[in-house]
């Protein structure tokens, strides 16, 4: 095995090539933008510390890591422990994921992989107690054993193969509450209704922090850009939830002065892309970055590392501890646009609401090589998009900067486009 | 205007439907105490053996009674009686639609309050299966036939008149709603005739089987109430209207899990904007319990007067985030 | 002053007018049979207790049901006897005298109508309003020196069950007895009583003799059943004379008929010292006789049972609620609902 870690164990982690992609991310998003928000100064300083400086920022208590959006959180928070986002946006790490799956495999889940291998993780969130791993695509699932080989206890998740059905709801709810089982036995503690609620209560605040945001988003000409808000929900991943929400909310209020104030993010005439596709997670902001530096701003998103993983809520009809854990459940599965269900329909109207609501220009549909299931969407996606009169651009990606030039040229031509046909049309 | 909007938006529905079907109840059941009377066509469950206190007169019961008439007497003259009679019963009806069953229904609410008990006791719902909800969802049509059937064969001669009424007889209103005015009379068994035997046993037994049956499951009867059949049939020019716009839904199931009649098509189905099922009792909580602005909406004529809408939701359903403390 | 409930008017009570009768009380104190006149609602040619054809009113129905245009025609026989199943029509009698006063709801001071006769055995009249109606045929006839006077009375509501509310209050509030009958019976009654109420089998039912609209005291007043048992008692001070409407009718099970219309009889009496000339003949004592009759029903403790329906309710509810207690406590076993049939 080698192991580019042995390499620069000697150096101290923050002159590592590790930090240095970090940081270079993060001096494009703070440096190449003016105006940024004061307010997201919290959320540059976190990434900051925490990829550059490798400051540990390790959590209390029983730590449960989540490879997906569909480990139920409020579950870990109500059983007193803390749920880390597992899913690792680092070339470095997926340089060393190399090892375990294929060559063609998704950069996500060999970088999940290369981190969830080495001694220090970054973000350092402490030791795992137990990894969360639902049986979502194949390469995560096939990712289950590795991560057991690698010495963590993993919790495979049962996630139906279809989510229309009766039957598929059922049984997922059948494999939350086993999931809660199992948590139980991990902590000790006991699910009541009362610190279900508690939980409940911290994820939903951050959901409405999150909607907030989202909200200001539709407004034209923008009042924040992309990038940023794809650091937010980054940060979502591994911040201390309350401390995260109140960031946000600070965010918000900000935004909601800009908003009086007239202010405006990007250009007026800037082409609003939606972004949709493999999710991007920091470092691996490339394609968002490209597209603001080119001169469009993202809007809004369809990924499962913004949007779906905080827009939708639970409704509970009865407050009764089981019907809780099936509401989550419901929430969960039923308006999760993930590719890997047989259908996209759901996803497809998602994006076109996405599109209406935002005022939206163009779509950025990014599929990491390797990553099947977003590719086999692709094309119903485009088709749909089309046929409302809404141009989208695939393209196909993973973390390595080397496409950085070429992806480039290919956004700013369709930016270009984008610009020529609204000139037209006015 | 706007604001007002928002006010009617974010309505606590839930506290709203609990104080309206109060209100609602004490009207149909106490209201003959004080003289109040709404006639004998009113499109929901306000039972006519009530009495003393009834405030009005479920249709059922003359429609019933009415047609049970010998035939060349109801072929004859009485056909207009009949014809006005459900007239009368029409207009009442297309003015709310089935919200007649979600906020007025004496017996609804008595259901409401026999699942609030249930829920106070920490006692789980009940639910059925997609497959037995297909199927028992299609015996309030057959008791509807048999309801008209029987007393057309009454009238023809074919069947004794101890069936007259024979929806009421099995109707667990008959026995439920005069006991709120103290009137025992009839939780018995009439031994006067066989059929007379045959049922009012069923009648007790459907009691019983009510009173088990809306405790662990949600609204257990409407399921089965030919009241709603009749709804249904008739409901498309109704006024009051539950509307879905499937662009704007998520399908996230949030509705799906707030109906009390477990009614799937309102989260799955996004191509039918009159998205009224026929076991729609309207209660429209699943327009409060709606996360998109404008998914799902209520309206009267055409206009809209209740409309999911994001601050509404966090306000109803997002409970203890610092707005107001967790309860039950 | 109270409300008289009867004379639908203010009294006082104890009217001292009472006293100018001198009542006798005679050595003759039985009832006797043969000539009591009085009238029915049922022809005596009907087969007995056939079923009232809609729920009915006290006095009887109206007959036809609205299936003929025009007002409502009832139908009364006067008929003779003590048992209201063995009574026949009453005959023509050459000596007596037969004055028929009909009193209706707009005309409260009433007016004749003709008496039955050979041809038309029936009184026939026509109810054009609603309420209530009073037949009165009063019968004078010369026993030696002993004047029989008869006033068989009858009372028979016209109700519409869409008339409004307020026709029904004032019928209900309507004087029920004549202030210049000579004697008339007036059934009091029950409390929360409505135009479509019936008398039912088991109930204490009082009635009050009245002269000129006051109270006759120590009058004997009998009450025949539908079968024919009787029993017989004196008014108390307010005229007033209770029974108990006995349930007499016991048929098999399967042939039971819950609406079946039974006729109760009730026949007062007193004797007067009173002199005068009837058709040119004196006499020196009266006899007044005062008939009524009415329907009573099976009431419903005959054929209902509570220990019956309670028990099937209870039944039904418990044995729902351990079905769905036993089957949660199944359910826990996971993976169970499919089932493989080898044979299906
Ligand atoms: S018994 Fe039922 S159907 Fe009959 S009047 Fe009462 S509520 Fe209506
Ligand atoms: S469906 Fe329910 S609420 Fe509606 S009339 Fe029937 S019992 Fe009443
Ligand atoms: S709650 Fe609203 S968004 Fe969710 S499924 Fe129902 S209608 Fe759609
Ligand atoms: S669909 Fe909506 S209005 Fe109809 S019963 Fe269900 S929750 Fe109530």
């Amino acid at each position: 095995m080698t192991n580019p870690n042995a390499k620069t164990a000697a150096l101290p982690y923050n002159r590592s090539r590790q930090a240095r992609e970090a940081e270079t991310m993060l001096d494009h998003i703070t440096d190449d933008f003016d105006d940024n928000p004061p307010s997201m100064a919290y959320f540059y300083d976190l990434f900051r510390r925490a990829y550059c400086r490798g400051e540990s920022i390790e959590r209390e208590g029983v730590r449960v890591g989540t490879t997906c959006i569909h480990a139920p959180e409020e579950l870990i928070y109500a059983f007193g422990a803390t749920p880390v986002r597992l899913c690792n946006g680092s070339y470095h790490y997926d340089q060393i994921g190399a090892d375990f799956m294929p060559a063609k495999s998704c950069s996500l889940v060999k970088a999940t992989l290369g981190m969830l291998s080495s001694e220090n993780a970054i973000p350092k969130t402490g030791k795992l107690d137990l990894i969360v791993n639902p049986t979502t695509c194949d390469q995560k699932k096939k990712a289950s054993a590795m991560m057991a080989g690698m010495g963590h206890s993993v919790y495979e998740l049962e996630l139906p193969p279809a989510k229309e059905s009766e039957q598929a709801r059922v049984y997922w709810q059948r494999s939350v509450r086993e999931f809660a089982v199992r948590l139980r036995q991990l902590t000790g503690k006991k699910l009541t209704r009362k610190n279900l609620m508690a939980a409940m209560a911290k994820t939903s605040r951050a959901q409405v922090a999150f909607r907030t945001l989202h909200n200001f988003r539709r407004k034209a000409p923008s009042l924040i850009l992309g990038k940023d808000v794809f650091l937010v929900t980054n940060a979502y991943f591994f911040d201390d939830i309350d401390r995260w929400t109140d960031a946000v909310e600070r965010l918000n209020a900000e935004l909601a002065q800009r908003e009086k104030d007239g202010f405006c993010a990007a250009q007026k005439k800037a082409p609003r892309i939606l972004f949709t596709g493999s999710p991007p997670v920091f470092p691996n902001l490339k394609l968002p970055l490209v597209i603001e530096q080119s001169g469009g701003v993202v809007v809004a998103d369809e990924t499962c590392s913004a949007n779906r993983m905080l827009y939708d809520m639970t409704s509970v009809d009865e407050w009764l501890l089981n019907n809780m854990v099936d509401s989550l459940a419901d929430k969960y599965l039923k308006p999760c646009t993930c590719p890997i269900f047989p259908n996209n329909d759901d996803r497809i109207r998602r994006l076109l609401d996405l599109a209406k609501s935002f005022a939206v220009d163009g779509v950025v549909y990014q599929t990491f090589a390797g990553c099947q299931v977003y590719e086999m969407e692709q094309r119903s996606v485009a088709e749909a998009l089309n046929k409302a009169g809404i141009v989208m651009l695939a393209v196909e990606t993973d973390y390595s900067p080397d496409d950085l030039g070429q992806l480039t040229t290919r956004i700013e031509a369709f930016l270009e486009s984008i610009k020529t046909r609204k000139r037209k049309a006015t | 205007m706007k604001r007002l909007k928002d006010a009617i938006d974010g309505v606590d529905l839930n506290r709203f439907r609990i104080w309206f079907q109060l209100a609602m109840f004490v009207l149909l059941v106490y209201g003959g105490y004080l003289a109040i009377n709404l006639g004998n066509h009113l499109p929901m469950f306000a039972c006519g053996f009530n009495q003393e206190g009834r405030g009005g007169i479920c249709y059922l019961m003359p429609l019933q009674h009415q047609l049970a008439r010998p035939w060349p007497q109801l072929f004859g003259m009485a056909s207009l009686g009949v014809l006005t009679g459900f007239g009368i019963f029409w207009l009442w009806f297309i003015f709310l639609n089935k919200g007649w069953c979600g906020y007025v229904c004496p017996l609804g609410t008595i259901q409401d309050w026999i699942t609030a008990l249930r829920r106070r006791l920490g006692v789980r719902y009940a639910r059925y299966t997609q497959d037995q909800f297909r199927h028992l969802s299609r015996v309030k049509y057959v008791l509807l036939a048999l309801m008209i059937l029987i007393p057309l064969g009454i009238g023809g001669g074919w069947f004794s008149r101890d069936m007259g009424t024979p929806f009421c007889l099995i109707c667990p209103a008959r026995m439920v709603l005069p006991l709120f005015t103290g009137d025992l009379s009839h939780l018995t068994v009439d031994f006067s005739s066989k059929t007379a035997v045959a049922m009012t046993v069923l009648g007790m037994l459907i009691t019983g089987l009510f009173l088990t049956g809306a405790f662990v499951k949600k609204r257990f009867f409407c399921f089965f109430c030919p009241m709603s059949a009749l709804h249904y049939l008739i409901s498309r020019p109704a006024l009051l209207k539950l509307r879905k716009d499937g662009d704007k839904c998520t399908r996230c199931g949030d509705c799906y899990r707030a109906c009390d009649m477990e009614i799937k098509a309102i989260a799955d189905d996004v191509k039918n904007a009159d998205i009224m099922a026929d076991d729609c009792i309207l209660c429209l909580k699943c327009v409060a319990a709606c996360p998109e602005p404008g998914a799902l909406k209520a309206t009267f004529a055409t206009i809209t007067i209740f409309e999911s809408t994001e601050a509404g939701f966090i306000k109803r359903c997002q409970k203890g985030i610092g707005l107001d403390q967790p309860k039950r | 002053m109270n409300f008289d409930p009867i004379m639908g008017r203010m009294t006082h009570r104890f009217a001292p007018v009472l006293l100018l009768v001198s009542l006798a009380s005679g050595p003759v104190t039985a009832l006797e049979g043969g000539c009591v006149l009085w009238i029915s609602d049922t022809s005596p040619m009907r087969a007995e207790g056939a079923p009232a054809r809609r729920g009915g009113g006290m006095g009887g129905m109206p007959m036809g049901g609205g299936m003929h245009s025009g007002p409502p025609m009832k139908r009364l026989w006067l008929l003779s006897g003590t048992d209201p199943q063995k009574a026949a029509f009453a005959r023509g009698d050459a000596d007596a005298s037969v004055e028929t006063l009909l009193v209706t709801p707009s005309k409260p001071e009433g007016e004749s109508v003709p008496p039955p006769g050979e041809g038309h055995r029936g009184l026939v009249f026509e109810m054009p309003a609603q309420g209530f109606y009073r037949v009165y045929v009063t019968t004078r006839t010369l026993q030696e020196r002993m004047l029989n006077l008869n006033v068989a009375k009858a009372e028979v509501g016209n109700f519409g069950h869409d008339g409004d509310e307020e026709e029904h209050d004032r019928a209900m509030t309507a004087p029920r007895a004549l202030e210049n009958a000579a004697i008339e019976i007036v059934r009091e009654r029950q409390p929360k009583e409505g135009p479509f109420s019936q008398v039912r089998s088991g109930t204490e039912q009082s009635f009050i003799v009245l002269r000129k609209g006051l109270p006759v005291p120590d009058a004997r007043v009998r009450f025949v059943s539908h079968q024919g048992w009787s029993k017989e008692v004196t008014s108390d001070g307010q005229g007033r004379a209770r029974f108990q409407v006995v349930r007499d009718y016991f048929p098999p099970w399967g042939e039971f008929q819950k609406r079946f219309k039974a006729t109760y009889l009730v026949i007062a009496e007193f004797d007067a010292t009173e002199a005068g000339n009837h058709k040119d003949q004196p006499y020196t004592s009266v006899r007044y006789q005062a008939t009524l009759s009415g329907s009573y029903y099976p009431s419903p403790e005959d054929y209902r049972s509570y220990a019956w329906g309670l028990g099937v309710g209870l039944l039904a509810a418990l044995l729902s609620g351990v079905a769905t207690y036993l089957y949660r406590r199944r359910r826990l076993r996971p993976f169970q609902e499919v089932r493989l049939d080898e044979k299906a």
